[in-house]
């Protein structure tokens, strides 16, 4: 870096309003409107979940009003039955709520928000390495889920296909529709595409700005785990992506053109009769090409969480992480395991035997990088002098909770055990287990964490108690009678719960009934448990929100610009931080966890700190 | 404060900021165009009828692979001469890269338009033929429709009486189109009954909305459906909110009790609703009559036809009689039995006489004929490979035998051959034909190939232009060479960006504008990478 | 990498060479396509026809990769990337191939069944 460059703020003019909150370059402010773009998409997102579960739990029952107000009557008599949610509802906000929670909420709130404020800041770089396509990466986002979202309001409703959208089915939804370009389905696909194209133009931002923009002295082995993260991150998107955009192309060809990529041949509905295509083509293909983005998408929504919690835990227990290395490379061997798991999404398609007992192999390799940095985090734990300051309570949540969601993925490894498994409320706690209380718990987290540096201000303490307990409570409640129900055998798609089994049950029929509607009638009054879990959760993060915004303006002040005494870059900036960051040349000369050493009087070591004299461990910055 | 390495390079990594971007792009459209041409290898490898193997004319796609490969050289040279300072030079290269650029889209929209005209269709026996329809004549002359322009004989014609819409589904340009054919064929449409209807709560008189009588247009429906949407809104809260009154009630007699258990009980007093009056009325469709009766036509792909009742893709339904809609080929230049022949060894028949059992050899003298033009080429193919090739000693069968292309597929080169009385593939072909196709007016007037060939409707079982729709080989041919060309467009934008806005740079920072023409050429040869792979994929394989 | 205005100079006639390579590596891919006495394997398109192509076309592209594209002389980073992109383009081929063609999907893997084909029968296809 030009040494000049430093002395230069002041001659810039200050950017207008437009320029410095609206189409900003800056990667703070860009970071922060993809949180909070991020956050809205979740709570959408969240609310089409709470929707479902009164479908789950009172399919009989209209929707109440605190539910259904914010629909005009026109639309509540085209989706509702006389109040009701009817089946094809159901699918439309299942898999508008997958997808939203996966591509427009955690992704965007882990990668685009965590990766873009703090990744330059840890690094002790200006900037992104290309701020206009930063911008640019961000508008793409939210035209992108605009576009998806705004089909809700459209005669056909929203992609109804699952989040997966799988042909044929996905291929002959809104058939009926005229003008495709105008389809739910179609307008999903658009957005997809979007979307991908947004996080192209992201991860090939983020992989150039850590490669060329690290500090002095920055070598790779000192970078904080967020920053390993971030790059691993960003490799997925990078490679993994594309294959499903050449499948989204496809399948909007299909749509538009009337290709038969996807479609069989000799395909037969009842309402059309056989299918005016070609045929031909291979639904399986469409599953090879989604699930190879799909595995490493889990990895996605996974690693940024990861990040923030490796990053709370070390400040919180004055102790450096342990075993940093080998996390440093589980991180890597995590990354390209998976890119060859996929197929375990697909044991039930016929795939041969050979193929099953490939992928099932790699399936439990891929469990011991993610059990090593676990451990690395829970041994991190150990003989530390643990704050529970409010991030540290969700990093301490998040490892167990993130423990169940893992091992209880592992039965699903086992092709085996996922005949029955497959396609049950048992994936639906498992994987809600990852994603919710543990991805979601790190990024509150972060949130938690960062936030003084973002503000200047921390966050209520006590509304954080308020948001994290009952949050903790209410997450097991609704995600592990999912487990039960699902290896009793409960399908993940009933929209009604399973209740159309109960008249089958020996309840109705008066003798023995039919085992598997008994099975159901023991098991479904779990249904209400969880959904009053999930109506409850939602009121949990009231005092969330509030805090967020309410801290903004009245929060306690930090007392400096390090305000938690941590040891990484990003708390050598200014707070908040200015155009271009830092007021100094940042340089780094020792690695990123330097806690309680001996040879100090301060229980930590920032890693811009010169060293009074050199010894091994804290070498000059020097050019790698 | 600057971001830095954006024109010499960092000293660790040796490389600037846009060359490590570019890299990285480069290496996620890798894995785009991978995606693709996995799908080729599955979809090849998977396909359950006859892969159209080297169907594409050569000469377009080679003159297209040489026209890249040029513009690789130029481009590569420009960056060298800016390098050296030389902006003459820089300009003629990177003038010529981009000139063959254009010169590769057109090449490009060409061979794309030849097929987006070529008919296709799949009989319902799976003989393939090919050609191009005919336009409809009466008396000699072309018959115009409303737009002024010929109708392609590929039309569903219906002798309408009566329409009925769907007053929340229908398809206002279809609307249109029907109003205008039947005023071209004098005819009105007009309102078949009063449309009568509660409009507000608690009133025991019917509201008129249109009489009997008034003309179809899009303002009557858009009025109907308005009415419509108000009712259906209305009434659905108004049930919602009697839904609700009654579930509070029958909890609250069976405290203790499950909803799924009384659920049974729980019911809409719909009765009372409506002596109440406060019910409106919804109304979902919306009767018209043609008087009198005339012949509307729709394109196969959007109409579900029946003997009296038809229903187009927007629900509405059109009474009346299907009258004969044949498709009218005014040439056939290809016959394909590749397809059936695959279909009868699949269920163990003999092919050949399955082939001769068809429908088409059975009706048409032409199809006859050439069927038994190409079994004796067949069968002289046999005895020149068997001559030049031998037998194989342990199995006892030839070591070369004909193609099922060459067994079952008489294409337009084989009726030029027909017509001037020679073998296979000495039929004489004007350079231009090689390139464009059949020459149809010359042709015409030699009588090369078929004419005038009548497909009625029941034997089609699926027809479409060469587009995406026709069969996957075309969907992939059509999606990746037109992704490959929506990214030549973007790599040529670039260059001539450069070329037409660099001077400014190349007098200020030379060294950044050689960069900027480095990555953009990169780009550029990645570009000619991909066609490297698609010309023999999709033409030679 | 080339970046004085003389080694440029230089590495203009192999820019020119490798171009004039190109050329006939397409013309060679034509020939062995079109051309009957060229054919390879049986007669008519087949494998073997399809390997002799993708490696002409495979030669072409390690050319232009090479020389064009200056990865005869990169830098270690820009092969870790482009590596990354090959490596994974081959886990997506060569495992959707696996799963297409899986050896214990086929009938045949524990051996081949001695049935003899039905006899032909006279037909009509419906």
């Amino acid at each position: 870096m030009s040494a000049h460059a430093t002395h230069h703020d002041e001659h810039h003019h200050a950017p207008g309003f437009i320029r410095k909150y609206v189409f900003s370059t800056d990667h703070k402010m860009i970071g922060i409107q993809y949180g909070i773009t991020a956050m809205l998409f979740l709570a959408f997102g969240f609310y089409l979940m709470m929707v479902m579960r009164w479908s789950i739990a009172f399919p009989h029952q209209p929707l109440p009003e605190w539910m259904s107000w914010c629909f005009s009557d026109g639309w509540k008599a085209r989706w509702l039955q006389d109040g009701k949610v009817t089946g094809e509802t159901y699918n439309m906000f299942g898999a508008m709520h997958g997808t939203i929670m996966v591509f427009l909420g955690i992704v965007p709130l882990g990668f685009g928000a965590f990766g873009n404020y703090v990744t330059p800041l840890q690094i002790g770089a200006p900037d992104m390495a290309f701020p206009r396509l930063n911008m640019a990466s961000y508008w793409v986002y939210l035209a992108g889920g605009l576009v998806m979202c705004a089909s809700f309001f459209m005669e056909s409703g929203a992609a109804k296909s699952g989040w997966t959208n799988y042909s044929p089915l996905a291929g002959f939804a809104d058939g009926q529709i005229v003008n495709q370009w105008l389809a739910g389905q179609t307008q999903w696909l658009i957005g997809l595409v979007l979307l991908i194209t947004s996080s192209l133009l992201g991860s090939v931002n983020f992989i150039t700005t850590i490669i060329n923009l690290r500090a002095r002295g920055l070598t790779w082995m000192r970078m904080p785990f967020l920053v390993w993260a971030m790059l691993v991150t960003a490799f997925l998107l990078l490679l993994a992506f594309p294959p499903l955009e050449a499948a989204g192309i496809m399948q909007l060809m299909d749509r538009v053109a009337h290709s038969s990529f996807f479609m069989p041949s000799g395909l037969f509905t009842k309402t059309e009769g056989l299918a005016d295509l070609s045929g031909g083509g291979s639904p399986l293909l469409f599953q090879h090409l989604f699930w190879f983005l799909g595995h490493p998408e889990v990895y996605v929504l996974l690693l940024p969480a990861f990040a923030c919690v490796a990053e709370i835990i070390p400040v919180n227990t004055r102790k450096p992480l342990w075993g940093y290395k080998s996390m440093v490379y589980s991180v890597l061997l995590l990354g390209f395991l998976s890119f060859i798991v996929w197929a375990h999404h697909m044991y039930m398609t016929g795939m041969g035997a050979a193929v099953s007992t490939f992928f099932q192999t790699t399936t439990v390799l891929i469990s011991i990088p993610s059990v090593v940095i676990i451990t690395a985090m829970l041994i991190s734990l150990w003989g530390g002098s643990i704050r529970f300051t409010p991030p540290m309570l969700w990093a301490c949540a998040f490892i167990p909770m993130f423990g169940i969601g893992g091992l209880t993925g592992l039965p699903l490894a086992f092709n085996l055990a996922d005949l029955h498994l497959h396609d049950t409320y048992y994936v639906i706690g498992h994987f809600h287990y990852v994603v919710a209380p543990g991805i979601l718990f790190g990024l509150f987290g972060g949130v938690l964490h960062w936030y003084p540096k973002i503000t200047g201000r921390y966050m209520s303490s006590w509304l954080n108690h308020l948001h994290f307990w009952p949050s903790l409570i209410c997450m097991n409640i609704i995600f592990f009678p999912m487990l039960l129900q699902g290896m009793a055998g409960f399908h993940r798609r009933w929209y009604n719960g399973g209740d159309a089994y109960l008249d089958k049950a020996t309840a109705a029929t008066g003798d023995g009934g039919n085992v598997f509607a008994n099975t159901v009638a023991q098991h479904i009054d779990m249904n209400i448990l969880m959904s009053m879990g999930a109506w409850t959760l939602a009121l949990a993060q009231i005092p969330f929100i509030i805090n967020l915004f309410i801290s903004w303006k009245t929060g306690r002040k930090v007392e400096s610009d390090n305000p938690w005494n941590a040891t990484t870059l990003e708390w050598a900036t200014p707070t908040p931080p200015g155009h271009g960051n830092f007021t100094f040349e940042p340089a780094v000369y020792r690695g990123p966890y330097e806690y309680s050493r001996p040879d100090s009087e301060q229980d930590f070591i920032p890693q811009w700190e010169k060293p009074r004299q050199s010894s091994p461990a804290e070498t000059k910055p020097s050019v790698h | 404060m600057e971001i830095p390495y954006i024109v010499t390079p960092r000293k660790d990594t040796g490389l600037f900021n846009s060359k490590i971007a570019i890299w990285l792009f480069l290496a996620s459209e890798v894995m785009l165009f991978g995606g693709f041409f996995s799908a080729y290898v599955f979809l090849r490898l998977g396909a359950d009828f006859p892969w159209p193997e080297r169907t594409l004319p050569v000469l377009p796609g080679l003159i297209n692979t040489f026209v890249l490969i040029g513009s690789s050289v130029t481009v590569v040279f420009a960056w060298a001469s800016l390098k050296m300072g030389k902006w003459r030079h820089f300009q003629i290269y990177m003038g010529i890269t981009i000139a063959c650029a254009a010169l590769f889209m057109v090449l490009k929209a060409i061979e794309y338009n030849v097929k987006f005209h070529h008919q296709a269709v799949r009989l319902t026996d799976y003989t393939v033929v090919e050609g191009h329809l005919g336009y409809e004549k009466e008396n000699g002359e072309y018959v115009l429709n409303h737009h002024g322009s010929e109708v392609e004989e590929n039309q569903i014609r219906i002798e309408s009486g009566g329409l009925t819409f769907s007053t929340v589904r229908y398809h206002k340009p279809w609307v249109e189109e029907i109003l205008s054919q039947a005023a071209h064929r004098n005819a009105e449409i007009k309102l078949a009954a009063d449309v009568t209807a509660r409009t507000s709560e608690g009133g025991n008189q019917d509201t008129l909305i249109a009489k009997a009588g008034e003309p179809l247009s899009l303002e009557l429906l858009a009025t109907i459906q308005k009415a419509h949407l108000k009712a259906r809104a209305h009434n659905g809260a108004l049930r919602t909110a009697s839904l609700r009154e009654e579930w509070k009630k029958t909890k609250a007699e069976n405290p203790g009790k499950r909803g799924w258990q009384l659920a049974s009980d729980v019911n809409i007093d719909v009765k009372a609703l409506e002596e109440a009056g406060k019910l409106l009325t919804e109304i979902s469709t919306v009767s018209f009559t043609v008087t009198p009766p005339v012949r509307l036509d729709f394109r196969p792909r959007d109409v579900r036809e029946g003997e009296t009742q038809s229903r187009l893709r927007d629900d509405t339904v059109i009474d009346g009689k299907l009258l004969p809609s044949p498709m009218g080929f005014h040439y056939v230049d290809a016959i394909d039995f590749r397809h059936l022949a695959m279909k009868a060894v699949n269920k163990g028949l003999d092919p050949i006489a399955a082939v001769e059992n068809s429908w088409l050899i059975q009706n048409h003298t032409f199809a006859r004929e050439a069927w038994e033009w190409n079994k004796a080429q067949v069968a002289k193919l046999e005895a020149d490979l068997l001559k030049d090739h031998g037998v194989n000693e342990e199995t006892g069968k030839p070591n070369r035998e004909p193609t099922a292309k060459e067994r079952y597929r008489i294409d337009w080169k084989d009726f030029v051959a027909m017509s001037d009385g020679v073998n296979r593939g000495e039929g004489k072909i004007a350079l231009k034909e090689e390139f464009m196709g059949p020459d149809y007016k010359g042709r015409e007037a030699k009588e090369t190939f078929p004419m005038h060939f009548d497909l009625p409707r029941e034997q089609v079982r699926f027809a479409s232009k060469f587009t995406p729709a026709w069969n996957t080989y075309y969907a992939l041919y059509f999606t990746i060479t037109g992704l490959h060309g929506l990214h030549v467009i973007g790599g040529a934008l670039v260059l001539a960006y450069y070329l037409f806005f660099g001077r400014k740079m190349f007098n200020s920072n030379p060294e950044w504008l050689a960069n900027r023409v480095e990555v953009g050429g990169l780009f550029w040869h990645f570009v000619d990478l991909v066609w490297i792979f698609v010309f023999p994929i999709f033409y030679l394989m | 990498m080339a970046n004085t205005a003389e080694e440029i100079q230089k590495s203009i006639r192999t820019y020119l060479i490798v171009g004039a390579a190109l050329f006939v590596g397409t013309i060679l891919t034509v020939a062995v396509a079109t051309v009957p006495a060229l054919d390879i394997g049986h007669h008519g398109f087949d494998m073997w026809d399809a390997i002799l192509g993708l490696a002409i076309a495979a030669t072409k592209a390690t050319l232009v990769a090479a020389v064009f594209m200056h990865l005869n002389h990169e830098k270690k980073a820009v092969y870790w990337i482009f590596g990354s992109g090959i490596i994974f383009v081959i886990v997506l081929f060569g495992l959707t191939a696996f799963a297409k063609n899986d050896p214990i999907h086929d009938p045949l893997f524990y051996g081949r069944m001695s049935t003899t084909p039905a006899p032909l029968a006279t037909p009509t296809l419906r």
